[in-house]
């Protein structure tokens, strides 16, 4: 059938292209750069086609060499697994991004194995979106884990290897623990295939399911940051190269929900488990990493600390949707894993501008700049706006669904959190736009210094576009995740 | 009778062009003044091409798209969106031509004609919202807005009453966006298009939290105390931004909130059972009664304006709070009253603080004999706010009167109403004697008065009060927009 | 008590799994907090192997001679790549604990807290 290999494509070109770069690199480093986006057009352009499937004709599965489960392995494309398209565009956008702001900032030697290591890390978020396999979930894991954690390391800038250590430790230590999970799940099941587990699970003794659960729950909150297993999230993230740190922060972190997503897929469809006190704890935790990433935001004047602790504050958003357990709360959570890509990726590739033309990273040092680099000061502008929640932006829809779930779900209370939460990230958001425009210069030099490249400058516009875009378009990411979402809510009658 | 109409779309899609195109031409002076000109006048031709569809009752409505299910950003004109298009627009104008003037001189010209332009925008879309999450849109983007404008001095008091005022403001706006989430789930849609959608099923007391909830979030845009800290220390931004924002478009936009949520979102029959309206009036009349109190201590010219601005939002409140339909009259009549009363005032202070540096009221002795125009325009507001008949202000009092007649206990706010009368005197005249009768010995009769660009405007202002109490039966002056608008909700 | 004998097996994979976990959080050199890290790995390996032996059972090799019950073979392929995993996260630790070491010249977090 015409198509029927991009799954193919999707997952096998970041492999092999990353495993070339070096080799094509090898005489000019630059030249990686270029091959690096080469190849992950291709993926995008098979992430398109298979979004585009996924919208047609809903939910199919792809079996590698077509063997068919239980014995081979099984892709499957759902609704959930459309993120490979905010995958790929903020993959795509990051990396058009680095092809101006890697010849300064990372050491030409390393510029190969950057982009290499972009690729996999990439790449792997690919496959733990669409894999139908318990077990190649934790390989596609590992594999964007471990690229992640090199990249957080590859400038070689200060603390860039504590802290790169740091987020090692604590995701390995999740790692194992989803890879525990895993172990238990198949000895009480006997499958790994999700679909399988599922039907399977309903007869288990509940007992060693809830160690399972546990242990899956903790390794996806560590992963996604959740407070108060978000420790390494930081320093990692804040002193990551810029477009690594808008990959982490857009999306890798996102793989801890994505995961819980599917632990749900699979829990609700069984129904082994009452998930009642699960879902109070997450919907808490979440609550509390809204104020908590919020207040620790607040006192910050690194720029990019900033932007590492909101993201905190916004993953709290999505697991307290998914704690609602109600249509709403679970949509406003999902919608929010794109638009939190999008906008913390605007965030920070033009966080990442500010420093490279200035070479400032605190806010005390940037006052000013948004007369020096109007567009890029814009962008963030923009992207703080809609991380804030003020309508018609991206942010806003989630804010007001998962607002609407709360109710639903008879739970006024964090309702009320989530909105004055969101009250408090605004604080220092404008704390940040004050030192932009209106304050005037600590540093004058500050105001000769231009915009940043255009290969820097048009990924951060397209996103702050997007920014705006999805907001007024809400129902475009909306038409995706909702058949889904009551789909999976369908057994416990949501 | 709803007719598809693409106009109310492009009235507040053309105030956001124009600031686009603002930001567009920079620095260059005469692009900006031609655009945010021809667009001030372009858009108020709009707006009344539909005037005389809407006073034959013809609703005119755009869905642009649905951004959330059952939600959409849509777009319907209807008699009491209409005045309050026609005022903040018509007032737009006036408006820029003084700011031309006024900002020669000021930095950052761009950026504060760029944002005066987007605040005309998202206010014309608050009046034409259909629904109460585009009002909610709009109303959010008015704050962000006005933003800039309000800290544009970049001083350090400026930076601290732009936080101020975002930290008022924003916390309305989450009790707002509560309400609408609340009222879209009892309720199932947001529509502003019909007198009443929450059922009387939910119960008396979640009702009540309900109106509580909204009465806060648009409360504090309204300035009802005490949530009007926010707007004496807003009272550092340039004269036009408090002119026009302070006195119409942001405070307006409070008091229209709660008029929609009275009337379309619960309903005048809903209400009466709830019987809570009465705690918001008592409350409007303590603000009516302390504002003006606190206006008498204030020297600072803006300052007593602000408490003024208090004082007199608080009779529109009030006038939607007794539930009557000729209180109702009086309170939509007092948003296009009391906004031509009070931008005279702020462009009275504005031209007297550019032509003579003064601020305080105990400076103004004898500026009568230097600027006479300018005080005599003030002595027609200061007339229209005591009640004066023949002034705007008379007219809302008297059907403000006439409706509290009407209500259970009513004379007790028709007390308030002439308590603030004596209390408006109390500190409006000492103003105007000062200016004309307590003359510093030795002063001549020398003119000396403000731009032309200041003066027209303040001038056609005045003229506008005393139209606007002399000849409000005929038709097309606002009364009678007002009236259609109230026909409705009260299913006359 | 009983349970407990006859579930050894889990039990010493969960003692090993505390022993890792007080390495890495009370260790101050990061070269035995990465040791603490390979224990836990261990005994995650020796639980989910632990879990696929069958009583009696022989490797699951065909061919001659090979007659049921087998142990079960997935999970040890699992474990297979889970060590294949390990290994490339302990070599890109050490490769950091290097970095560390020649940058700041201690690999003892204590006195690492201070460049932070």
């Amino acid at each position: 059938m015409y198509g029927t290999q991009w799954p193919v494509v999707l997952l096998v070109t970041p492999l092999v292209g990353a495993a070339l770069t070096p080799i094509i690199a090898r005489r000019r480093a630059q030249l990686a750069g270029y091959w690096a986006l080469f190849t992950f057009s291709i993926v995008s352009l098979a992430a398109a086609a298979l979004t585009y499937q996924i919208h047609t004709q809903g939910e199919f599965s792809y079996y590698m060499g077509g063997w068919a489960p239980p014995i081979g392995i099984e892709l499957r494309f759902d609704e959930f697994s459309a993120s490979i398209a905010v995958i790929c565009l903020v993959g795509w956008l990051s990396l058009l991004y680095c092809l101006g702001y890697a010849k300064h900032a990372i050491p030409e030697r390393r510029i190969p194995y950057f982009y290499a290591l972009m690729l996999l890390c990439l790449g792997g978020m690919n496959g733990f979106a669409v894999t139908g396999d318990i077990f190649n979930l934790f390989v596609f894991l590992e594999i964007l884990s471990l690229a992640g954690y090199a990249l957080v390391a590859i400038t070689g800038d200060g603390i860039a290897e504590l802290a790169a250590f740091k987020y090692l430790v604590m995701g390995a230590i999740s790692s194992l623990s989803i890879l525990l999970a895993i172990g238990i799940m198949y000895s009480l099941t006997g499958t790994l295939n999700m679909t399988d587990l599922a039907v399977r699970l309903s007869d288990v003794e509940p007992f060693p399911a809830a160690v399972a659960v546990a242990a899956l729950t903790l390794g996806f909150c560590v992963k996604a940051a959740l407070f108060p297993l978000h420790i390494w999230l930081p320093d990692a993230h804040s002193i990551a190269p810029s477009p690594v740190s808008a990959v982490l922060s857009g999306l890798v972190v996102k793989v801890g929900v994505l995961g819980m997503l599917r632990m749900f897929q699979i829990l609700y469809a069984s129904q082994v488990l009452d998930l009642t006190a699960l879902n109070n704890v997450l919907m808490w935790l979440g609550a509390i990493s809204i104020v908590m990433g919020a207040l620790f935001a607040m006192v910050q004047d690194d720029i990019k600390m900033m932007l590492a602790y909101s993201t905190i504050s916004n993953i709290g958003y999505i697991f307290l949707g998914l704690g609602l357990a109600s249509t709403y709360g679970i949509i406003g959570a999902s919608v929010h894993i794109f638009n939190h890509a999008i906008i913390k990726a605007c965030l920070f590739l033009g966080a990442g501008s500010l420093i490279h033309q200035t070479g400032y990273r605190k806010l005390s040092d940037l006052r000013g700049v948004g007369k020096a680099m109007p567009i890029t000061s814009a962008a963030i502008a923009v992207g703080a706006i809609s991380i804030v929640g003020i309508p018609p932006t991206a942010g806003f829809l989630c804010k007001w669904y998962i607002a609407l779930g709360a109710i639903e779900a008879d739970r006024l209370f964090f309702a009320v959190a989530l909105l004055f939460g969101a009250l408090l990230i605004f604080v220092y958001y404008i704390r940040m736009l004050n030192a932009f425009y209106f304050m005037p210069p600590s540093h004058p030099e500050i105001l000769e210094v231009g915009e940043a490249p255009l290969t820097m400058l048009i990924p951060i516009v397209i996103l702050a576009i997007l920014c705006l875009v999805m907001g007024i378009f809400g129902r475009i990411p909306l038409s995706f995740i909702e058949p889904a979402v009551i789909n999976m809510l369908a057994p416990i009658g949501g | 009778m709803e007719v598809v109409d693409i106009r109310p779309l492009l009235a507040p899609l053309l105030s956001l062009f124009c600031g686009i195109l603002v930001f567009a031409v920079g620095e260059r002076t005469w692009w900006r003044r031609f655009w945010s000109l021809s667009a001030a006048v372009v858009k108020l031709a709009l707006v009344y091409s539909m005037l005389p569809g809407v006073l034959d009752g013809k609703i005119y409505s755009y869905s642009l798209i649905e951004f959330t299910p059952g939600i959409g950003l849509a777009f319907r004109v209807d008699a009491l969106g209409m005045f309050f298009a026609i005022v903040s627009s018509s007032l737009w104008l006036i408006t820029t031509v003084y700011a031309i003037g006024y900002m020669e001189q000021e930095h950052e010209r761009a950026r504060f004609f760029g944002f005066f332009a987007l605040c005309v925008s998202t206010t014309v879309g608050i009046a034409f919202a259909e629904n109460l999450l585009t009002l909610f849109l709009f109303y959010e983007m008015l704050t962000i807005c006005t933003y800039p404008l309000v800290v544009h001095e970049e001083t350090p008091e400026a930076m601290k009453a732009g936080r101020k005022y975002l930290v008022y403001t924003l916390l309305g706006g989450v009790f707002v966006l509560l309400g609408c989430a609340v009222t879209f789930q009892w309720a199932g849609t947001l529509s502003l298009s019909t007198a009443g959608i929450l059922p009387a099923s939910v119960g008396k007391q979640g009702l009540s939290l309900l109106f509580a909830a909204f009465v806060i979030g648009f409360g504090v845009k309204a300035a009802i105390m005490p949530l009007h800290g926010w707007l004496p220390s807003a009272m550092v931004a340039p004269a036009p931004v408090s002119a026009l924002l302070h006195a119409v478009a942001v405070v307006k936009a409070g008091a229209f909130g709660i008029m929609r949520v009275v009337f379309c979102v619960f309903g005048v029959e809903l209400l009466r059972d709830l019987g809570i309206t009465v705690w918001l009036a008592a409350l409007a009349s303590v603000t009516i009664v302390l504002a003006s109190i606190i206006a008498m201590t204030q020297d600072n010219f803006k300052r007593r304006l602000a408490y003024s601005t208090i004082s007199q939002l608080s009779y529109i409140v009030l006038g939607v709070a007794l539930l009557t339909p000729l209180a109702a009259l009086g309170a939509i009549v007092h948003i296009a009253n009391q906004a031509f009363q009070k931008i005279t005032m702020f462009f009275v202070a504005g031209a007297i603080q550019r032509t003579t540096g003064r601020t305080n009221i105990h400076e103004l002795g004898g500026i009568g004999y230097q600027m006479p125009f300018t005080m005599g325009a003030f002595t027609v507001a200061a007339l229209g706010f005591i009640g004066v008949p023949l002034t705007a202000g008379f007219i809302t009092k008297w059907y403000l009167s006439l409706g509290a007649m009407e209500a259970e206990n009513g004379w007790v706010f028709v007390v308030v109403l002439i308590t603030s009368s004596i209390l408006n005197a109390g500190y409006w005249l000492p103003v105007v004697y000062m200016a004309f009768f307590k003359v510093p010995p030795g002063t001549h009769l020398h003119i000396k008065e403000a731009h032309w660009t200041l003066l027209i405007p303040t001038l056609i202002c005045a003229v506008y009060v005393i139209l606007l109490g002399s000849f409000a039966e005929v038709p097309g002056m606002p009364l009678s927009l007002a009236r259609t608008a109230v026909e409705f909700f009260f299913g006359l | 008590m009983k349970a407990l004998w006859t579930n050894i097996d889990y039990v010493a994979s969960v003692v090993l799994l505390l022993i890792g976990l007080y390495a890495i959080m009370a260790k101050g050199n990061l070269v035995k907090k990465l040791m603490g890290l390979n224990i836990i790995e261990t005994a995650v390996f020796a639980f989910v192997m632990a879990a696929g032996i069958v009583d009696g059972g022989d490797a699951p090799i065909m061919g001659p001679g090979a007659n049921p019950p087998f142990a079960n073979p997935l999970p040890q392929g699992l474990i297979l790549t889970g060590i294949v995993v390990a290994f490339s996260t302990s070599a890109l630790a050490l490769s950091l604990i290097i970095r560390i070491y020649a940058r700041f010249g201690t690999i003892e977090s204590e006195e690492l807290w201070g460049v932070e």
